[in-house]
């Protein structure tokens, strides 16, 4: 599973970094550090953190990176 | 004799069943002024736009008339919800660092396990029984016993905690009649009986620290500092109400969309991955917070081609622009799977719910280890009876029953 953030969406309301800690962490207040690559075992949490953005910034996909919904 | 104004019919309690018809009729004629000077707002979009606009205030002292029942609440220090910033900032700063990230990030996520078993549990108690009350049985006990043992509230105390939440929940009904004084004067008083005990039991844990949030917040400084003791049961009281009261609404809500939509509780009942997705379709199609009544501009603002006066009352109706077809594709069907769902479930902008992350995973967990169960259940009452409150809206109690 790979994710990407549009962080011009990104509005720093923190929900994914609630909800799948190891894998979104906010440095400061608001910027977003994210691992693209998501280990098996924090899938289920990018799902709950995806659904939960209040701006939809995270695509979740098999493969992402640019061009890729 | 029905009543005249839009705003008294969407608060009259014939209508808590049902209120979205009134709300269809608000978003058709626009931004519009009642009798008594207030403006409801019920369009996605302009609603949207007043959450993120700088010139709107959250505190009530902004009002040129400030009502009795708003002055009389507010003689007591006003919790960062009644703030603007900067003090909003900084108590509300304050209050996360103990709660989430960036200086407890780990925090919500710990509590996985935790509510997983008080679900289970909770489930193990009347599995066999016929007959339950969900709000009862289940969707009180368990946000009340998880919020209690995040701040460190001793759970032997939730009779009493119950009884002064349902006195301050209830002040917030604005029908008016003879009772409503009364109503106020209970609210208030159990708002202070609140503070009072949360803030002698924090006082105790200072220098004893324990793992909880009451102890976090008066042994640790951030670069904020401390809270004052004033501010401390002002934010005390507020996490402690808000962090159970709206989930029970979100959980009983939920059990009665599904029992109600036979189709949506059967994907997810077959597709479990699915729940993170219905809860936030729930939250727009039955948000447990249906309006924001404490608004006031700082300056005279044009809403939808209308001017609100600087100093008015300025009601946003959440639940309303959840349901704007301006907005949603085919707003009153409940679609787990809907894309683009941006909704008010949570507020927007710098007032967004504090609590979201923790009502989230509760819901979805709490929702998920009851749907295998449901299958073999009916409503006994559709539509449940509804608590008085029109703004924190949600069945007192949902009966279900096997068969």
């Amino acid at each position: 599973m790979q994710i990407v953030v549009d962080l011009n969406r990104c509005q720093g309301y923190a929900q994914c970094a609630f909800l799948a800690p190891q894998v979104f962490e906010l440095h400061g207040e608001e910027a977003l550090m994210f691992t693209p690559a998501v280990p098996d075992d924090q899938r289920e949490r990018v799902h709950r953190a995806a659904a939960a953005c209040p701006v939809q910034a995270i695509v979740v996909g098999e493969r992402a990176g640019p061009g890729v919904r | 004799m029905q009543p005249d104004t839009l705003f008294q019919r969407i608060t009259d309690y014939a209508n808590r069943a049902d209120p979205y018809p009134l709300y269809a009729e608000l978003r058709e004629n626009g931004v519009t002024r009642q009798d008594d000077g207030s403006y409801l707002v019920g369009t996605y979009h302009e609603i949207a736009a007043l959450l993120h606009d700088p010139r709107i205030s959250s505190d009530y002292r902004s009002r040129t008339h400030p009502d009795e029942a708003m002055i009389r609440r507010n003689e007591r220090p006003p919790s960062f919800i009644g703030l603007d910033d900067p003090e909003h900032d900084r108590l509300r700063r304050i209050a996360m660092r103990p709660f989430g990230p960036p200086h407890s990030p780990g925090r919500i996520d710990e509590l996985h396990g935790d509510i997983t078993r008080i679900a289970e549990e909770l489930i193990d108690a009347f599995r066999g029984a016929d007959r339950i009350d969900i709000v009862d049985e289940f969707a009180y006990p368990l946000p009340v016993t998880v919020i209690c043992r995040l701040l460190g509230v001793p759970h032997e105390d939730v009779p009493r905690i119950r009884a002064w939440t349902n006195a301050i929940i209830d002040s917030f009904d604005f029908t008016p009649g003879a009772d409503q004084e009364k109503r106020q004067q209970a609210g208030l008083d159990a708002r202070d009986a609140m503070a009072r005990y949360l803030g002698e039991l924090a006082g105790g844990r200072r220098g004893h620290p324990s793992e909880d949030m009451l102890s976090a917040l008066v042994n640790d400084a951030g670069p904020e500092g401390r809270l004052t003791d004033v501010e401390l049961m002002a934010t005390a009281t507020l996490l402690l109400i808000a962090g159970h009261e709206t989930t029970v609404n979100l959980i009983t809500n939920g059990v009665l969309t599904l029992l109600r939509h036979p189709d949506a509780h059967k994907r997810l009942r077959d597709e479990p991955g699915l729940m993170p997705r219905a809860v936030e379709e729930l939250l727009r199609y039955e948000p447990p917070v249906h309006m924001l009544p404490q608004r006031t501009p700082l300056a005279d603002i044009e809403v939808a081609g209308v001017t609100v006066p600087k100093g008015a009352p300025l009601i946003l109706m959440l639940a309303s622009g959840n349901r704007d077809p301006l907005r949603f594709d085919d707003p009153d069907r409940f679609d787990p799977e809907r894309e683009d769902n941006q909704h008010f479930g949570f507020g927007s902008g710098i007032h967004n719910c504090f609590g979201a992350p923790l009502a989230r995973l509760e819901t979805q967990i709490a929702l998920g280890a009851l749907l295998p169960y449901l299958d073999d259940f009916h409503l006994l009452d559709d539509p449940p009876p509804y608590r008085r409150s029109p703004l924190l809206r949600g069945p007192r109690h949902l009966l279900i029953a096997r068969g």
